[in-house]
């Protein structure tokens, strides 16, 4: 795992000193919001997450930024460039805007520079993505139209089972005879667990039960998409240690050769790619306006 | 609510109105009134203005109505518009229509007019064809003797006469209507963020429902109210919209390529209230004469449009360098033969010209638009990180 901040575009010789940018990644149950010194080294000066739960999205947004501006002393005039991403026409007062897999592929970039594969595990579904060195977006594949291998279907059943999502990668850990689920249909998969909780499966083993599920499918992603290693896990499932414990044990079972890689900010991944990008469009601006002149 | 708001949610409303609210009450105030709906994409509407008429847009049902009946009438490989037409036609939305203009498009729409004439609708249905030979002794001759059919229909059902001071008239107002729209576009192209394609496409489709005494009044408020700076400037690419000049796209398209980071400098979604380019004599002593030769000499470019000498492409990249666009979207309806042919042509051209672009598909009651989504916000971010 790496956490060198590289991979940085080259956009002239203006002074960068002073640009601050950021990125803003709403998701369909978080938001992320980073704030960044995209100088010559780009550098993370702050990372923020928090739930939607039932508050509107682009109130949750401002608030957010209002409270990182704050509490670094800035004024949103100080801000170079705020750059959205995922569902960012909620976002008031953003300068542009970035697709998902452009940012997940910079973001990523940044963390881990070697990477050759993004695997975005979101709240709804999990996308593919593979990169060139300087993170351009050369293939992808993403599950279909089922949500059951994604961070929600993971959150609905630990809700039904009393857990909390926190709780969940550590509950997987402990799992001794794992009850694997349907991974094809959400709607099925949550039927086979109240079957399994009516013939008295352990919790841990239903747990680890979906979470193979989910990594069975994660590895036919990327079987499909001919991913090259190593592969970075971006996304909020990212982090669920019991989620890449069940991804190594399934790559040994079928004898996959993958490397995979993730990072403790990987949840920010798409934040930073949007935060970055922003950075590289606002000198390219600069640039733009400077010859026009 | 600002006054554009409200200005751009009467015209929504008015666009959107399958009964014709506005036409039929119109028609209604006054006597020796017709009202003739006319199918995409263009017709010579000071003629209709002239003769007493009110020419009314018919683009489809859009998304605002099940198909059922419609879909009886066409296979299913024949495109949305004229299944949604005929489904309008069937449930009584187009009675108060005194006839019909079917444009020469495609085969869909000339099955169409016929399907109307053996349906009874309205007192005349007509296909309405152009000429191919740009001669005015050949082609002009022959489009002089296409209006004249229309307005001897008209005459017929109103007995009044469009004489050389009505039709200069109206075509004064046309003038100035078209005037207005470039306005905006022009406007738009330097300061795109302040009025939105969406809200543009509402006020110019509201048009084809108005008398264009209305629409133009609309029409200078709005150049009045966008002369002035609001909303926020975005970093966004510009891009220029071709393909949908018939059957128009779900709104929801046009929403979706602009939340994916897309400026839409221009378009074809409205091309036939902005086919003349310029003004059309209104001073002539021979104002059909006058019409004739615009639309040999002045029309816009469009798939739908014969014309050898003046190649579309060529004409499409002239528009992108005009407008100053980073790239194009196809954009055609399913099963748009004029479209769809003439995209690997134009698409050439674009190549050759270094202009990027992608395409899709829609059919005008497409409900999903998430993959149409990624395409346009995938493109918009190659041609700001890659381009």
């Amino acid at each position: 795992m790496k956490s060198e901040n590289s991979g940085k575009q080259s956009h002239g010789s203006s002074d960068s000193s002073t640009v601050k940018t950021m990125g803003i990644d709403v998701g369909s149950n978080f938001i992320k919001l980073v704030l960044m010194d995209y100088s010559d080294k780009p550098v993370l000066l702050d990372k923020h997450t928090e739930k939607i739960r039932k508050r509107n999205p682009t109130q949750v947004a401002d608030e957010m930024i209002r409270s990182m501006l704050d509490k670094h002393g800035m004024d949103f005039e100080d801000v170079a460039y705020l750059a959205s991403t995922g569902e960012g026409d909620l976002v008031r007062r953003k300068r542009g805007h970035f697709y998902g897999m452009t940012t997940h592929s910079r973001g990523a970039n940044f963390m881990a520079p070697e990477s050759r594969t993004v695997v975005d595990m979101g709240a709804l579904y999990v996308r593919a993505i593979k990169i060139s060195q300087d993170s351009k977006v050369v293939d992808y594949k993403m599950t279909g139209q089922c949500a059951s291998g994604s961070g929600q279907f993971v959150e609905n059943i630990s809700r039904y089972l009393g857990l909390s999502i926190e709780e969940v990668g550590d509950v997987s850990l402990t799992s001794s005879q794992p009850e694997v689920s349907s991974g094809i249909c959400a709607v099925l998969a949550e039927t086979d667990v109240i079957n399994m909780v009516s013939r008295g499966i352990q919790t841990p083993d239903i747990i680890k039960g979906i979470h193979i599920s989910i990594a069975n499918r994660i590895i036919k992603l990327l079987s499909s998409l001919k991913a090259e290693s190593p592969i970075f896990l971006s996304g909020g499932m990212a982090l669920n240690k019991g989620m890449a414990q069940a991804l190594d044990e399934q790559l040994v079972e079928t004898g996959k050769k993958f490397i995979i890689s993730t990072h403790p900010d990987a949840i920010y991944a798409g934040a930073m790619g949007a935060a970055l990008w922003g950075g590289y469009r606002h000198f390219k601006l600069l640039e733009k306006k400077a010859v026009s002149i | 609510m600002d006054r554009l708001t409200e200005i751009v949610k009467k015209a929504e409303t008015l666009a959107f109105d399958l009964h014709f609210t506005a036409a039929r009450a119109w028609k209604q105030s006054g006597d020796h009134r017709v009202l003739v709906g006319y199918l995409p994409i263009y017709v010579p509407r000071e003629i209709i203005h002239a003769s007493n008429g009110l020419p009314v847009g018919i683009m489809g049902a859009g998304d605002r109505k099940q198909i059922i009946k419609g879909d009886a009438y066409y296979q299913s490989y024949i495109c949305h518009l004229p299944r949604g037409i005929i489904e309008m036609a069937l449930d009584d939305n187009l009675n108060d229509m005194d006839g019909f203009l079917f444009p020469a498009i495609c085969d869909c729409i000339r099955n169409l007019s016929g399907m109307f004439k053996l349906s009874s609708k309205g007192k005349f249905q007509r296909y309405f064809d152009y000429p191919q030979n740009f001669d005015p002794a050949i082609g002009g001759i022959f489009y002089r003797q296409e209006m004249e059919k229309i307005l001897a229909d008209i005459r017929a059902i109103n007995g009044q006469e469009a004489n050389v001071e009505k039709l200069n008239h109206a075509i004064g107002l046309y003038n100035r209507n078209r005037e207005l729209i470039e306005m905006i576009y022009s406007i738009r192209q330097e300061y795109p963020w302040r009025l939105s394609g969406l809200d543009t496409y509402y006020i110019l489709r509201a048009g084809i429902t108005i008398p264009v005494e209305e629409h133009n009044a609309m029409l200078e408020e709005v150049v009045d109210l966008i002369g002035e700076e609001r909303g926020e400037p975005m970093d966004n690419i510009r891009v220029v919209i071709t393909g949908s000049f018939c059957e128009q796209p779900p709104t929801g398209l046009i929403k979706s390529i602009e939340m994916a980071g897309c400026y839409i400098v221009d378009d074809d979604f409205m091309l036939g209230s902005r086919w003349i380019q310029g003004k059309i004599n209104n001073t002539s002593k021979d104002p059909l004469e006058a019409l004739c030769d615009a639309y040999l000499n002045q029309s816009t470019f469009s798939s739908a449009y014969y014309d050898v000498g003046n190649p579309k492409g060529k004409r499409l990249v002239e528009l992108v360098k005009s407008r100053n666009a980073d790239g194009v979207i196809f954009s055609a309806a399913s099963f748009c033969d004029p479209a769809l042919l003439d995209r690997p042509l134009m698409q050439k051209e674009c190549d050759d010209s270094g202009i990027p672009h992608i395409n899709f598909q829609y059919h005008e009651n497409t409900g999903q638009f998430k993959v149409i989504k990624e395409q346009a916000g995938t493109f918009s971010d190659s041609i700001k990180l890659w381009v």
